[in-house]
């Protein structure tokens, strides 16, 4: 039988897009194509969402 | 003297206090126990009484005399990445890796017993009783019959996850949800479920607190909305006082839970009490400061930083 909690459980779709950042292991933050940390453009982040309060990662659930 | 931080490289909330570490100049180092073995290296020797250790990744290097605090934000399983993973690996790189951090003379943010000992709901709910804050009626069980007796007493209930989505499926959302009327509750008995009191709220308060700074932030919510988290009220985050009553409990829980960061959510309800719904020791606060412009960013750098623990501040020690 299914947990009764799950039954309200749904599909919530992953975004497609790629965050526009990688990681810089020198720097240790991730870094925008021109070379400026993530963490200086607040839109970006905000847009991108990876900083929500439902955007942990797949080991935790610290919201 | 270094600052260690456990998280994935993808963590950009991490990032905002790396970044202000640097501002300061202070050593940091970043790791993702994930990468441990391979991408990073571990070696403890204990040898005239005591640990003398290292970690290196990425060309950065920390020696366990030069460890100042640790910061744990959002860490992968040990060994996740090995070339050779499983759990017995994953088992035996936590006792190398954390067995050798506990041994440091370090402050923890926070502490990883503390931490698992916050995790748990039905614990967060006695301590915010102790601590003063208002808490809704609630009930953990596995019991179909006590589940609808429950529902039938408090009317409007709502069902929470007491530990999130099922891991491994990041594509399944779990908010908190309204039972409707007439509910089955049978497959209760095939998982404990938390029930509570719905409280109707008129805005979500998040509330962070480092060390013994307080930032709370508030977002209007629609009429009938239960889960903040889910769907775009066309409401912001912004920076609210805190009540001194609020602050006194928050004080309290923290110190009781010996937590050095915590984010606590409460419902603002119609006559303006704060329920307290959860405390979330490793939450999320990056979306507050982006949206408020409150520095906790700065202020989890300062923590992280000191030299001395604050004698006032929360302390997550072993």
């Amino acid at each position: 039988m299914r947990p009764f909690t799950l039954n309200y459980a749904f599909p919530r779709g992953l975004p497609n897009a790629v965050t526009p950042y990688h990681f810089d292991p020198a720097r240790q933050l991730n870094v925008l194509p021109d070379g400026r940390p993530a963490v200086s453009d607040p839109d970006l982040l905000l847009a991108v969402g990876t900083t929500t309060s439902t955007a942990g990662s797949a080991t935790h659930f610290d919201d | 003297m270094t600052v260690l931080i456990l998280t994935s490289e993808e963590d950009v909330t991490a990032d905002m206090v790396v970044a202000r570490l640097h501002g300061t100049g202070t050593p940091v180092m970043r790791l993702d126990p994930a990468d441990l073995p391979g991408k990073a290296v571990l070696s403890a020797d204990f040898a005239h009484g005591d640990f003398d250790g290292h970690l290196s990744v990425n060309g950065h290097v920390l020696s366990m005399g030069g460890l100042r605090s640790i910061w744990v934000r959002r860490p992968g399983e040990p060994a996740a990445y090995a070339e050779h993973s499983s759990p017995w690996l994953t088992a035996e790189t936590r006792q190398a890796l954390y067995g050798m951090l506990h041994s440091a003379a370090a402050r923890w943010m926070n502490h990883p017993r503390n931490a698992d000992q916050a995790r748990l709901k039905p614990w967060q709910l006695r301590v915010a009783h102790l601590s003063g804050f208002a808490v809704p009626p609630t009930v953990f069980t596995t019991s179909p019959r006590l589940a609808r007796e429950f529902a039938e007493e408090y009317r409007d209930v709502v069902v929470k996850s007491a530990s999130g989505p099922p891991p491994g499926d990041p594509g399944l959302a779990l908010p908190t949800t309204l039972v409707g009327p007439g509910a089955d509750f049978s497959a209760v008995a095939a998982g404990p479920a938390l029930l509570q009191r719905y409280v109707p709220k008129r805005a979500d308060i998040r509330l962070t607190s480092v060390g013994t700074r307080l930032f709370a932030a508030r977002k209007t919510a629609e009429p009938g909305q239960v889960d903040g988290r889910y769907g775009d009220t066309g409401h912001a985050w912004e920076p609210v006082p805190v009540p001194e009553r609020i602050g006194k409990s928050v004080h309290e829980y923290v110190t009781l839970a010996g937590l050095a960061f915590a984010a606590f959510d409460f419902a603002e309800d119609e006559d303006g009490i704060w329920w307290f719904l959860e405390c979330n020791q490793g939450g999320q606060f990056g979306f507050v400061e982006l949206e408020t412009g409150q520095p906790i960013s700065e202020e989890v750098a300062l923590w992280l930083a000191q030299r001395r623990a604050d004698r006032r501040s929360p302390e997550s020690r072993r």
